[in-house]
């Protein structure tokens, strides 16, 4: 059964590893708005620069993710 | 279990079904470089068959190959499906490989320098960026008060010094300015180019974002201090195992700091694109996959709305990305060039 399904299996590699990378930015970019809006709520005035902190955190957080996008898709077109 | 991988391969065989030019080879000829610049085509008249006949709207670019032997050659060529190609190219002693690329007939290592459509976007764009700087500059030399396009790059040019080259250079910040306004506005302009239907991928291109990333990367060993140098092989006050120990981390940190400023770029446009036209080749994968055209009609609804949120937020990306980019660069530089304290 796998040999049969060998010529395929990359599809369902490369989008569970599509999934994973949501997962896990998901989580990420959920606890970096959690903290940031604790912290406006705390510090309203300082709302404009934890913002600014925010989307540039959130940037990396998907950067990593992006990759693994990346990295799924090249398996698929690639194989 | 059986049942589901065969479920899987029959969507995956659909998916390629019907041969020839399919919504995925659609997308992968987008995102790739090319030798000519395809926009799109246009449907005119019938083939002999009764199939009908397209013309291609493109601009053709020129191949430049450097032979260690033969020398440089220059040439269009004028097919368009891979057999008309090979053909051409035999004629001049060059073989296409399985792999799109070209090869010399005699197993010599070549040279491939062509201007490719990347290449012309590229020059297009810069020349963009000129026309608008010029102009700008132009428009406070009679007044003070920004007139024309200067209202516009105006703001950008105030937040990038203001947010971005100020809080993380500080004195340093006029000596950095142009480079960092330079990043900004060329590769927010090159994604924005990239939204347009014109086929173009400029940023999503990652030989592009190496190169930048490489630009920053030198200009931070240029510039770095004594005491930049210092954190990188002998971390100041720390017990000495675990100096040596730090040592190959930082030094590692020396290369993934800019390795990650070319992926994180390349992918968030790369994946734009793809997401983009995935999106809207749903209705043509659907309609295909149910022979008709009512189905591909009523996914039309969705994706083209879909399509729409996706390409509002890919102007948001386009901007963040660019913002993203200077701002890591001027982090970068900052820390360099911090002086011990």
């Amino acid at each position: 059964m796998w040999l049969q399904a060998s010529n395929t299996i990359h599809y369902l590699g490369a989008a569970l590893g599509a999934g994973l990378a949501a997962i896990g930015a998901g989580i990420g970019i959920g606890t970096l708005a959690s903290s940031a809006m604790q912290g406006i709520a705390r510090q309203p005035s300082a709302a404009g620069d934890i913002r600014a902190n925010m989307i540039l955190m959130a940037a990396f957080v998907e950067g990593v993710a992006l990759i693994a996008e990346v990295v799924a898709i090249l398996v698929v077109f690639l194989k | 279990m059986r049942k589901a991988i065969t479920l899987l391969s029959l969507s995956t065989t659909l998916l390629w079904a019907g041969g020839g030019e399919g919504p995925a080879d659609f997308i992968i000829g987008h995102v790739k470089d090319s030798y000519d610049w395809h926009i799109t085509d246009i449907p005119w008249g019938k083939n002999p068959d009764g199939s009908p006949h397209y013309i291609p709207i493109a601009i053709p670019l020129p191949r430049i190959i450097y032979h260690p032997k033969n020398g440089l050659s220059v040439f269009f060529v004028k097919g368009h499906t891979p057999s008309e190609i090979q053909q051409e190219l035999q004629t001049r002693g060059f073989t296409l490989t399985p792999e799109g690329k070209i090869a010399a007939a005699d197993c010599q290592p070549i040279y491939d320098l062509s201007f490719t459509k990347t290449a012309l976007q590229l020059l297009i764009v810069g020349i963009l960026l000129l026309w608008i700087g010029r102009s700008a500059a132009k428009a406070y030399q009679s007044s003070p008060v920004p007139r024309g396009i200067a209202r516009w790059v105006e703001p950008v040019v105030l937040f990038v010094r203001d947010e971005v080259a100020r809080p993380m250079l500080h004195h340093h910040a006029e000596r950095f300015l142009p480079y960092l306004l330079t990043l900004f506005f060329f590769i927010w302009l090159s994604n924005l180019f990239g939204l347009t239907p014109l086929n173009s991928n400029i940023m999503g291109n990652i030989t592009l974002t190496f190169f930048l990333a490489l630009v920053t990367f030198i200009l931070v060993q240029v510039n770095g201090t004594k005491s930049y140098w210092q954190h990188i092989f002998w971390y100041p006050g720390m017990p000495i195992p675990l100096k040596i120990f730090l040592m190959p981390l930082e030094i590692i940190g020396v290369f993934t700091k800019p390795f990650a400023l070319m992926m994180r770029l390349f992918a968030n446009i790369f994946a734009g694109h793809l997401m983009m036209l995935s999106v809207i080749g749903l209705i043509f994968i659907l309609a295909s996959v149910f022979q008709s055209v009512v189905a591909g009609l009523g996914v039309a609804i969705f994706s083209v709305a879909l399509g729409l949120f996706v390409i509002a937020l890919e102007m948001l990306v386009a901007a963040l990305q660019a913002y993203i980019f200077t701002m890591l660069t001027a982090v970068f530089l900052g820390s360099a060039l911090e002086e011990s304290h």
